[in-house]
C-alpha cells in the first residue's frame, strides 16, 4: 500500500470521508481518539487545563505533559513465555496473532537464559513523538493514561517514530504493521494493559502516578 | 476465503531432488485438525509399511495445529511423526510432542506443517525465511553438538531464528537420537533424530514474522483468563519461585512455577542455586503462551546452562549414590546436558544404565565386553564414555545406540531378561522405556489397571498422558501425600466426583476390589477409550500434555475439572464451532486411523502385551496385573473402540462410521482387515 497523502498541516486530506466513516461507526479502536486529542493543538490545550500535573519544556518552547502510566518489567520473574506478545497482537490487532505485532517486546537470550520484556516507558520526553512528521503521535487525554499513542487515521507508516525510539534503546518500542502500512506503539490498552493482565507470573505491572511518571528517555536510556 | 487458525499451507521438501513444494492444509483440515491427527493421515497416505525408518522413502513430519502461534495457553508444542526406528523390534509409526517456541514460528513463517522425504546428497539445513524456503549447506555443521548448531545458525540467521537441530547420535543414525531446539525441547520419543540424520538433514531453522489469524479473538481471551485463573497465582514480590497467594495449589505433578523436577531434588546444585553469592542460578521458562511454566532454566560459570524438566532430574540418578554426599550435584546435570548435547534420548538412556548396572552384578556384562567402567556407575567418567561411545557408535556404544530393548535383545539370554525390568510393552511394537506402568514408578509403585491396559494399546510409552497421573498426583498432595508414595485407596474419596464428571461414574475411582486384595478392572476400558480420544484431540489442537484435559482442580471443594476448554480454544480460533461431545467423536476417528496405521504396520491384538514381569511382580501393596484380567478389559476396550475384538484390528464398519472409507479399502486390499 502507498503512503497516504498529507496536507502541510498535517492533516489527512479526506477529511469528509473520514467524519463519514467516524460518524457511521460506533466507537472502535481506531476511533477512540474522536473526542479527545486529534492534533498538536488539542494536546497543548491539555496540557493548560491540567495543572495539576507536570509537564516538561522543550528548548523550542513546546510542553509535553508527564504519562500518569507505565508498564513497568521486572526481570527477575520473566519466564519469557511470550503471553505477554501473543496477547498483546491479539487484542489490538483484530485477531492478528503474531510477536510481530506484539507492542511489548520479549527479548530472549535462550542459551544464557536472559529474558527481558521490553516495554514502552512513556518517556518523559518522547523521541517518538517529537520526530512524527504529521502529528500521528499524541498524548492520550481521554482514557486518563497520558500515554503516547498513535492515532492510525493519521499515521502515513514512514516509521520515523521507530528509528527515533532505536537510537536511544536497544530495541526499538514501535513496531510496523505492513499489511496496514502504519506504525504501531504501546497504548497502555486505554488505561488498562492486556499484557499485565495475562502475564502468568506477575513480571508485568502498571505503575501509576498522578502527578506524572519521570520515568524512560532521557532518564533511562540503552534498556 | 479467510482462514482462521491454519495457515493453510504444508511445506513438502524432497531432499533427493532439492525441491520443495507447497500443498494445501485444506485437503486434510478440519477433518484431522492438526498436529497428531494431521501427521497420521500424511503418514498414512505417504508411509506404508514396506518403507523402513531410514529409508529415504520415509516421512519426517512436523506438524502444527490450529492453536499454535495463537495466545491460546501451551500453544508452544507441536508434533513431529514418521516410522519410528525406536519402536522395537519392529519399526512403526509413532509420534513425539515437542514444547517451546519453534512450533509458533513455523505458524508465524506461514505454515502448518513441513514433510520432509528423500535423501540429501550432502549435508543440508533447512532455512525458512517467512515463506521463502532454501536448502543450505550444512559441511561445516556436521559432527557439531546441537548447541553449537544452534550458535552457528545464530551467528548466520540472527538470534530470532528457532532451530530444530540434531546432534552427532542423529548423524551416526542413532534410533535414540533427538531433535532438539534451544535448550532443552526436544523431539525425544520415537528416535527421529536418527531419521533426520539418515535424511543428511541437520537443522530445520524458521523465522517468521507473519500472523495467526482469530476468528474470535475476544472469546480466546476469555477462555485463555479464565485457563490463566486455574493454573497461576502471580507472584509480584520475593521469590519467583513461590506463589504469591496463600493456600493456593498447584495440580500438576511438578507443581509449576518452574520448580519441574528439580525442585524436589535436593543436593549441591540446588544450594549452589539458593545462594545468590555463587553465581548459579535458576529463573523461570516457559514455552510460548505457557500459563504453568513447569520448567526453569539452570545456568552457572561450569555447567552446561539450559531448561530443567524431569529427564535432567531423573537421567543420572546414580551418582546421587556413587557420591551420596553431594546428592544430585553438577555430575548428574552435566550428565543430562551431555545427552542433550550428543543429541541423545535421555529417557532411554534413564533405562540403558540402570539395566548395564543389574547386568554387571550378576556377570552377565563385564567391563571387558563392554569396554566401559561398568564399576564406577554414577561417576562422570562412566557417564561421559558411555554417552560418547552411543552417540559415536564406538565399540558397545555402537550396540547401545540401537535403544535399551534393540541392544538386550541382540544380547540375548539373561541380559534380555534384566531389560524386562525396564520396558514395559513385550510384543513387536515395545522398545519404549517404562514409565508409569505403576502408580509411583516400577517396581515400588502400585499397580492401577488403567495404566496397565493404556500401556497395552498405546503405540508409544504413556509418557503423553502427565493429565492422566496428574489428577492421581493432584489428589495426593491435596490430601498431604507424597506423590511418589501415593496410596490409591486413600484417593478413591477425593477422586470421586472428579471421576464421576470426567469418565461418568463415581466406580471409576475405586481403584482396588472391596476385599482389598485385588485390582478393580471394570472402569479400565471406558477410562482408557476417553483418555485416547482426550490425547488425541488435544495432540492435534495442538497442547500441552501436563495441563489438558483438566480432570483435576486443586483449588476447589469437590475438585472436580473443566474438560470442555480444549473445544471452546479451538472454536474461538478457528470459528468452527465444536462441542465438547462433538470432539470425542472425532478423537475416535482419530485414535482409530492411528490404530490402523499400527495394524497395516503388522500389529495385532498379540502385541498389546506386558512383559511377564509385569504378571508376577508384587506391586508395593503386595497386588498385581492379571493377565486374564488385562485380556478382559482388552476385549472390552476392543468393543468400545469398535474394533474387532480377536485381533484387535478396526473393523470396516466402524471406519465407514468415522468416514475413513479409503482407510478400509486400504487394508482390505492388504488382507488385514477383519471379516
Amino acid at each position: 500500500m502507498a503512503p497516504r497523502k498529507t496536507t502541510n498541516d498535517g492533516q489527512n486530506p479526506s477529511e469528509k470521508d473520514r467524519t463519514n466513516h467516524l460518524l457511521s461507526d460506533p466507537i472502535t479502536r481506531r476511533t477512540f481518539l474522536r473526542n479527545g486529542t486529534t492534533g498538536f493543538l488539542s494536546f497543548l490545550s491539555a496540557v493548560a487545563i491540567a495543572d495539576l500535573l507536570d509537564f516538561i519544556t522543550f528548548p523550542d518552547g513546546t510542553e509535553i505533559v508527564l504519562a500518569k502510566a507505565a508498564v513497568l518489567a521486572d526481570k527477575s520473574v520473566c519466564s519469557g513465555c511470550r503471553t505477554c506478545e501473543a496477547v498483546c497482537s491479539n487484542f489490538n490487532s483484530e485477531g492478528r496473532n503474531a510477536a510481530a505485532l506484539a507492542r511489548v517486546i520479549l527479548d530472549k537470550e535462550y542459551v544464557r537464559g536472559d529474558y527481558q520484556p521490553r516495554v514502552c516507558f512513556q518517556c518523559l520526553d518522547p523521541v517518538c513523538l517529537r520526530a512524527c512528521p504529521v502529528t500521528a503521535l499524541q498524548v492520550d487525554k481521554q482514557s486518563g493514561t497520558y500515554a503516547r499513542v498513535i492515532d492510525e487515521r493519521v499515521c502515513i507508516g514512514c516509521q520515523k517514530c521507530l528509528k527515533a525510539c532505536d537510537q536511544v534503546f536497544v530495541l526499538p518500542r514501535p513496531r510496523f504493521d505492513a499489511d496496514e502500512n502504519i506504525t504501531i506503539k504501546c497504548h497502555l490498552c486505554f488505561g488498562d494493559p492486556q499484557c499485565v493482565k495475562y502475564c502468568p507470573t506477575g513480571a508485568l505491572r502498571l505503575e501509576r502516578s498522578e502527578k506524572g511518571l519521570r520515568i524512560g528517555y532521557p532518564i533511562v536510556e540503552g534498556v | 476465503m479467510k482462514s482462521y487458525g491454519w495457515a493453510g499451507k504444508i511445506l513438502r521438501v524432497d531432499l533427493t531432488q532439492g525441491k520443495t513444494y507447497v500443498i494445501p492444509t485444506w485437503d486434510h483440515v478440519p477433518k484431522f485438525i492438526g498436529g497428531r491427527g494431521l501427521g497420521a493421515k500424511i503418514c498414512w497416505d505417504e508411509v506404508p509399511p514396506e518403507v523402513g525408518a531410514f529409508d529415504p522413502e520415509n516421512r519426517l513430519v512436523f506438524a502444527t495445529g490450529p492453536l499454535q502461534g495463537t495466545l491460546a495457553p501451551t500453544s508452544g508444542r507441536f508434533m513431529v511423526m514418521g516410522k519410528a526406528p525406536q519402536t522395537a523390534p519392529m519399526e512403526s509409526y509413532c509420534r513425539s510432542g515437542v514444547g517451546g517456541h519453534w512450533g509458533p514460528e513455523l505458524k508465524w513463517a506461514g505454515y502448518d506443517a513441513i514433510i520432509i522425504q528423500g535423501r540429501s546428497p550432502k549435508p543440508v539445513y533447512l532455512w525458512i525465511n517467512d515463506g521463502a524456503v532454501e536448502l543450505l549447506d550444512a559441511t561445516r555443521l556436521w559432527g557439531l553438538d546441537t548447541y553449537q548448531t544452534q550458535q552457528r545458525i545464530w551467528e548466520i540467521h540472527g538470534r530470532n531464528a528457532r532451530v530444530m537441530t540434531i546432534g552427532p547420535a542423529g548423524e551416526k543414525k542413532s534410533r535414540i537420537a533427538i531433535i532438539l531446539s534451544d535448550t532443552g525441547d526436544a523431539s525425544g520419543q520415537g528416535g527421529f533424530g536418527g531419521v533426520m540424520g539418515s535424511k543428511n538433514l541437520k537443522a530445520i531453522v524458521l523465522r517468521g514474522t507473519g500472523h495467526v489469524q482469530v476468528a474470535r479473538p475476544k472469546q480466546l481471551m476469555e477462555v485463555v483468563q479464565y485457563v490463566n485463573k486455574l493454573f497461576t497465582r502471580k507472584s509480584a514480590n520475593g521469590d519467583p519461585f513461590t506463589p504469591e497467594e496463600p493456600g493456593f495449589k498447584y495440580n500438576i505433578w511438578g507443581g509449576g512455577y518452574g520448580r519441574g523436577s528439580l525442585g524436589e531434588a535436593p543436593g549441591e546444585l540446588l544450594d549452589l542455586m539458593n545462594d545468590p553469592s555463587s553465581g548459579y542460578s535458576r529463573v523461570l521458562d516457559g514455552c510460548f503462551a505457557c500459563p504453568v511454566i513447569c520448567r526453569a532454566h539452570v545456568k552457572g560459570p561450569d555447567i552446561v546452562n539450559g531448561v530443567a524438566f524431569c529427564a535432567q532430574a531423573y537421567m543420572y540418578m546414580e551418582s546421587t549414590v556413587y557420591d551420596y554426599e553431594k546428592g544430585y550435584s553438577k555430575v548428574t546435570w552435566q550428565a543430562a546436558k551431555m545427552a542433550d548435547l550428543f543429541g541423545i534420548n535421555a529417557y532411554d538412556v534413564m533405562a540403558i544404565i540402570p539395566w548395564l548396572d543389574d547386568c554387571y552384578r550378576d556377570d552377565i556384562l563385564t567391563e571387558d565386553d563392554t569396554g566401559l567402567p561398568l564399576d564406577e556407575i554414577g561417576s562422570q567418567r562412566f557417564i561421559y564414555e558411555l554417552l560418547r561411545r552411543m552417540a559415536h557408535r564406538e565399540g558397545f556404544g555402537n550396540l547401545l545406540a540401537e535403544g535399551g530393548q534393540r541392544a538386550a535383545m541382540k544380547i540375548g539370554g539373561e541380559a534380555q531378561k534384566r531389560m524386562e525390568m525396564y520396558y514395559t510393552r513385550a510384543g513387536r511394537f515395545g522398545g519404549y522405556r517404562e514409565h508409569w506402568g505403576y502408580l509411583g514408578g516400577f517396581p515400588t509403585g502400585h499397580a492401577l489397571s488403567y495404566l496397565a491396559l493404556l500401556w497395552a494399546v498405546d503405540n508409544r510409552d504413556v509418557f503423553s498422558s502427565h493429565n492422566l497421573m496428574s489428577q492421581l498426583w493432584g489428589a495426593a498432595f491435596t490430601i498431604g501425600q507424597d506423590a511418589r508414595t501415593a496410596i490409591p485407596e486413600d484417593l478413591t474419596p477425593i477422586l470421586k466426583p472428579v471421576m464421576k464428571y470426567a469418565y461418568g461414574s463415581e466406580r471409576a475411582a475405586e481403584f482396588i476390589t472391596e476385599d482389598g486384595k485385588g485390582l478393580n478392572w471394570d472402569w479400565a476400558a471406558r477410562v482408557v477409550k476417553r483418555h485416547q480420544e482426550r490425547t488425541l484431540l488435544k495432540d492435534s489442537y495442538t497442547v500441552c500434555d501436563i495441563p489438558f484435559p483438566f480432570i483435576f482442580n486443586a483449588n476447589t471443594k469437590d475438585h472436580v475439572g473443566d474438560t470442555s476448554i480444549e473445544s471452546k480454544l479451538y472454536s474461538a480460533v478457528t470459528g468452527i464451532d465444536m462441542s465438547e461431545e462433538d470432539s470425542y467423536k472425532r478423537g475416535d476417528m482419530l485414535s482409530t486411523l492411528e490404530r490402523a496405521i499400527a495394524c497395516r504396520d503388522g500389529r495385532t491384538r498379540d502385541d498389546d502385551v506386558l512383559f511377564e514381569k509385569y504378571y508376577t511382580n508384587l506391586d508395593a501393596a503386595g497386588r498385581k496385573y492379571n493377565r486374564e484380567d488385562l485380556e478382559r478389559a482388552k476385549d472390552e476396550f476392543y468393543q468400545l473402540c469398535g474394533w474387532d475384538a480377536a485381533t484387535g484390528i478396526p473393523t470396516r464398519n466402524k471406519l465407514e462410521k468415522v468416514d475413513l472409507k479409503e482407510v478400509a479399502d486400504d487394508l482390505q486390499n492388504r488382507g488385514i482387515l477383519a471379516k
